[in-house]
């Protein structure tokens, strides 16, 4: 079976006119709104942090199920492939906070005299947060390179080492990602409030991320079946994806709930200081995430039937992609802007460039590599899968 | 429902229906060996002599224990949450691995389940012990009475008493109900009256029909999607026993996650070591198979790595807080008198599991075996890390003290053992070790026949 | 009088050509009996989907409701004490109890449905047709009309599937 997807012109232009709208919001937002650089910086932040999230989950989902000797998923792969294709994007973007240290980090300000980030100064210092910086792109991009060009080279040829090279690839993937995931979130968000500290944060980020990335595959499935696509992805796959969905909105609560309820439980004030301004000056939005992200999807998808429904489906992923958006936006805010802070035309403005961007990424990508692979030993698997 | 020709076949032997009906219900039919008589003199000794020795306690005292005003948690508690993280691995299996689809899971998840019931039994001991006076173990349950009060609802360790209760009362529920179509069976093969009408008793008058599997299959799906976030909440609730504290070295955010990832850890343990066994006596080789131990040998290099990332992200947020007591609190770990009991646990639980990432190993009967003991060691070695070397040097120089188990803990411990092996060599002879009827429906699908006819018996 | 056929077979794909083609004949099939679930069988005997689910649903929903409302009445309007420095109404304290609940209760309503509902318990006496249908027999069980019209047409069939000791059963209502 052979399938290729070819970017329409139409495609292209409504990606194209979504960053168009963007840049002209900015334009607008710069005049009406005269945002501070903080401002501008902190959605920088948000932005490069959420985009990436997906991008590199496109890795974690392609690993994860090789590793686990998955089959059902060998035939909607070349999705997760086209997400890590933003990587490089998400890269430069990253390396540009170098220009906005000073507004999103606290820490990196010369002449603190503060004991407590004295102490930290070994790990929190500017040139090696870029060192690190590069090393976890370095293996992001090195690695997902490898994985996606393993399997372009197996469609070419039906050897079975290109099944047992993706397997040691996908592990290699795996450990990596295991520590530089946690790391990552310490060093981009944690360490935006310098002085808190949560063993659990790691985890909390990967989790937001895993519902970020398979809610970014539905909708595109979604996209591409629209289009006449992907016939051979039926109701069980997307029952799978709903699955997932679910199961990860729930887990996402349960880590939240975790660190929540032992800052809250133990009372002390290192911790809380995290919460306090989150529950006083952001309260409505600090609650609106939780709705969103956890009793929304819950409710949602709690049925059979719904989590069938692509349609339905669909939906629902917009509304917790949405809802993560503001979780990162919660993560960010409270200690870059602090109360004054809005959502306004900056704000739409940067997502809707962003967003542009990273569907032209991922589309282009798409069109470029056939949109089944070939050869993988599991395919077949994937072909007949029932329940 | 099509399988790819690589993966490695789950039911080897050439088995039909009536083979897998025969093969697993021989040890219930059979008399038992001399190595099942030799184990259980065995565990029974060593269940009684914890049964004295819970007597003693109860008789004269908590002073009996090695605990004092520092240390007020030592031994018992320890044992407790090593068990509860043992009962891990059996609601593990039967219900996130039939989630995710795991075919494999169906040799193992019947035993597993067992033994879930079994550890939680042994873990639900301890608290009772520890309260000095068992007979008054009620009073953790909110009934009306003449003292007006209500149990507090803020404790977590009244969370604990709810979350082993559901846990305990729920896998029976599950384990139940995935039995009585296979007590069925053992009921139709009975010869005796006896026990054919005791088996027809337990097997709530099972047919077959249509209509109950269609409701035992949705049923077992949902129970598994309900025992799914229990067993992750199960832990959770335990490590906030430590966690919702301010000590140092308790009182870290982690502690839910790491807690759950930790149990199933040393869950998969206990189940190799017991299967690795079981599979041999039982001539359940078939059943299951290298493949099988290799799989769950996976599971453990995952979680195990999870555990050890924890322990570093502990070691290094300590580190990163700026918070003296709780740089101290891991430092002392690491290098006050305790040392060993963190090393012991380093080594068991992050370093020798790393081992199996070469294939060999994890194919290797005789190492899984020993690893599953290390793992099994190293587990218990975390949660007296966590317990003793947290509370031994607290705030308060002055009142810093070191703990040491008495012959009484020991024993009880023992005790435990005792009474877990116990139940499973009592399992193995009563009920069947595999579900042969999850296994018979896995079998065309991922049997090794050529022809998919020949399922069914020769004429 | 009511009539009825038995027969087994002892490959589920049999069973399962067999159903469909009685099916499709219009014949009323009383029950099929297996040692395992086939997969595929409920479509075609028409069963609808269980409704076990919805009871655990409504299960779990009580007992949420319960144990959260129990909760907070007992520390809010009954027994207000100060513990730990928390408010009367902690609700993140509340939780944990509230989702043990919530399970336990699903859980109990969907084995106490699934049991009532397929009439399975302690001491249940339903008839065994044979006691292999718990090891390799797959079992049908075909109504037949009071004349014997429908006779050779379901034998027909069942034996076209290789089915094994066919028996016409007659009994007195």
């Amino acid at each position: 079976m052979e399938e290729k997807y070819t970017l329409k012109r139409k495609t292209q232009y409504g990606i194209l006119s979504i960053a168009g709208v963007g840049i002209l919001l900015l334009i607008l937002g710069y005049f009406i709104e005269s945002p501070n650089r903080q401002e501008l910086w902190a959605n920088v932040l948000i932005n490069n942090l959420y985009f990436l999230f997906i991008a590199l989950f496109g890795g974690v989902f392609l690993a994860l199920h090789k590793i686990a000797y998955a089959g059902w998923y060998t035939a909607l792969k070349r999705i997760p492939e086209a997400l890590t294709k933003f990587l490089p994007i998400s890269a430069a973007l990253m390396f540009l906070i170098y220009f906005g240290m000073h507004d999103l980090y606290h820490w990196s300000h010369e002449g603190l005299h503060d004991p407590i980030l004295e102490g930290k100064a070994a790990y929190l210092n500017v040139p090696f947060f870029f060192v690190r910086m590069a090393l976890y792109f370095l293996g992001w991009i090195g690695l997902t390179y490898l994985l996606r060009k393993n399997t372009l080279d197996q469609d070419l040829n039906p050897d079975l080492k290109y099944h047992n090279r993706g397997k040691i690839l996908a592990a290699l993937f795996m450990v990596f990602f295991a520590i530089s995931s946690s790391t990552m979130s310490w060093d981009w968000i944690m360490s935006i409030d310098a002085h808190w500290f949560s063993t659990l944060f790691g985890w909390f980020i990967f989790i937001g991320m895993f519902v970020c990335g398979i809610a970014t595959i539905i909708l595109l499935i979604a996209f591409l079946k629209s289009q006449g696509y992907l016939e051979y992805i039926n109701k069980e796959h997307i029952h799978d994806m709903g699955k997932y969905l679910f199961a990860f909105s729930i887990f996402w609560m349960y880590l939240w709930f975790s660190q929540y309820l032992l800052i809250w439980y133990s009372h002390i004030p290192e911790e809380t200081a995290y919460f306090a301004p989150r529950l006083t000056d952001h309260k409505i939005l600090f609650f609106t995430v939780l709705v969103i992200n956890f009793l929304f999807p819950f409710l949602a998808l709690m049925t059979r039937d719904a989590k069938r429904n692509l349609k339905w489906l669909s939906f629902v992923a917009i509304v917790v992609l949405i809802g993560h958006w503001l979780n990162v936006y919660m993560l960010v805010i409270p200690g870059t802007i602090g109360k004054t802070a809005q959502i306004g035309l900056i704000e739409i403005g940067f997502i809707a460039l962003y967003l542009g961007g990273f569907l032209y990424v991922v589309f282009t990508s798409l069109a470029k590599t056939p949109l089944l692979v070939k050869n993988d030993p599991l395919l077949e698997e994937s072909f007949h899968y029932e329940t | 429902m099509y399988v790819s020709p690589i993966r490695e076949p789950l039911v080897t032997g050439k088995k039909t229906y009536k083979k897998i009906t025969d093969e697993i219900s021989a040890p219930i039919e059979g008399k038992p060996g001399k190595a099942w008589y030799a184990g259980i003199t065995l565990t029974v000794s060593a269940l009684l002599l914890g049964l004295a020795m819970m007597g003693y306690t109860i008789w004269e005292g908590i002073g009996t224990w090695g605990l004092n005003k520092t240390i007020g948690w030592g031994w018992g508690i320890t044992n407790f949450v090593w068990w509860v993280g043992i009962g891990h691995a059996g609601t593990f299996i039967s219900a996130i691995l039939l989630l995710f689809r795991q075919k494999w899971r169906t040799s193992i998840n019947r035993s597993a389940e067992a033994m879930t019931l079994f550890a939680v039994m042994c873990a639900g001991l301890f608290p009772l012990i520890h309260m000095g006076r068992p007979l008054l173990g009620f009073f953790v349950f909110p009934y009306p009475n003449t003292r007006e009060l209500w149990v507090n609802f803020n404790s977590p360790l009244l969370w604990d008493v709810f979350a082993i209760s559901t846990y305990f009362t729920v896998s029976l529920l599950f384990w139940y109900v995935g039995l009585i179509p296979d007590i069925g069976t053992i009921r139709d093969r009975m010869k005796s009256k006896f026990k054919k009408w005791i088996y027809g008793l337990l097997s709530f008058g099972w047919t077959g029909s249509a209509k109950h599997w269609q409701r035992h299959e949705s049923i077992s799906l949902i129970l598994a999607g309900l025992a799914a976030p229990l067993v992750l909440s199960v832990h959770s609730i335990v490590s906030t026993d430590f966690a919702t504290s301010v000590i140092p070295g308790w009182h870290t955010t982690i502690f839910p996650p790491y807690f759950v990832a930790g149990a199933i850890f040393s869950g998969f343990a206990m189940v190799l070591t017991l299967l690795i066994i079981t599979r041999k006596v039982l001539h359940l080789e078939n059943y299951i198979t290298v493949g099988h131990i290799e799989s769950m040998n996976k599971i453990i290099i995952a979680t195990g790595s999870i555990v050890g990332i924890a322990y570093i992200t502990e070691l290094f947020i300590a580190w990163y807080s700026g918070v003296e007591y709780e740089q101290y609190a891991f430092l002392n770990r690491a290098t006050g008198p305790y040392w060993w009991a963190y090393w012991i646990m380093m080594t068991c639980n992050v370093i020798s599991p790393q081992l199996l990432w070469f294939k060999k190993l994890r194919r290797n009967l005789v190492f899984t075996f020993i690893l599953s003991i290390f793992i099994n060691i190293g587990m218990w070695f975390e949660r007296f890390v966590i317990i003793v070397t947290s509370l031994h040097r607290d705030y308060l120089p002055s009142s810093w003290s070191m703990y040491e188990p008495t012959m009484v803990e020991v024993g009880i411990f023992i005790g435990t053992l005792g009474l877990f092996f116990t139940c499973f060599l009592l399992f193995i002879r009563v009920f069947p070790v595999i579900a042969i009827a999850e296994v018979k429906s896995v079998l065309k699908s991922s049997g090794d026949q050529k022809d998919k006819s020949e399922t069914k018996e020769k004429h | 009088m009511r009539r009825y056929i038995s027969a087994y077979f002892e490959d589920e794909e049999n069973l399962l050509r067999a159903t469909k083609d009685l099916r499709d004949k219009q014949l009323s099939i009383q029950d099929v009996l297996t040692p395992f679930p086939i997969h595929g069988l409920d479509p075609i005997l028409g069963f609808k989907r269980s409704r076990i689910p919805t009871i655990g649903f409504i299960g779990g929903a009580i007992g949420c409701i319960i144990a959260f409302g129990f909760q907070a009445w007992a520390f809010v309007v009954d027994y207000p004490l100060f513990i730990g420095g928390k408010p009367h109404f902690a609700i993140p304290s509340f939780i944990p109890i509230t989702f043990e609940l919530t399970v336990l209760f699903a859980a109990f309503a969907m084995v106490f449905a699934f049991l009532i509902r397929s009439k399975l318990g302690p001491g249940a006496n339903n008839p065994i047709h044979d006691e292999r249908i718990t090891d390799d027999r797959f079992m049908i069980i075909v109504d037949l009309d009071e004349a014997g019209n429908q006779d050779e047409l379901v034998k027909e069939i069942l034996l076209k599937e290789e089915a094994q000791e066919i028996k016409v059963k007659e009994i007195d209502k």
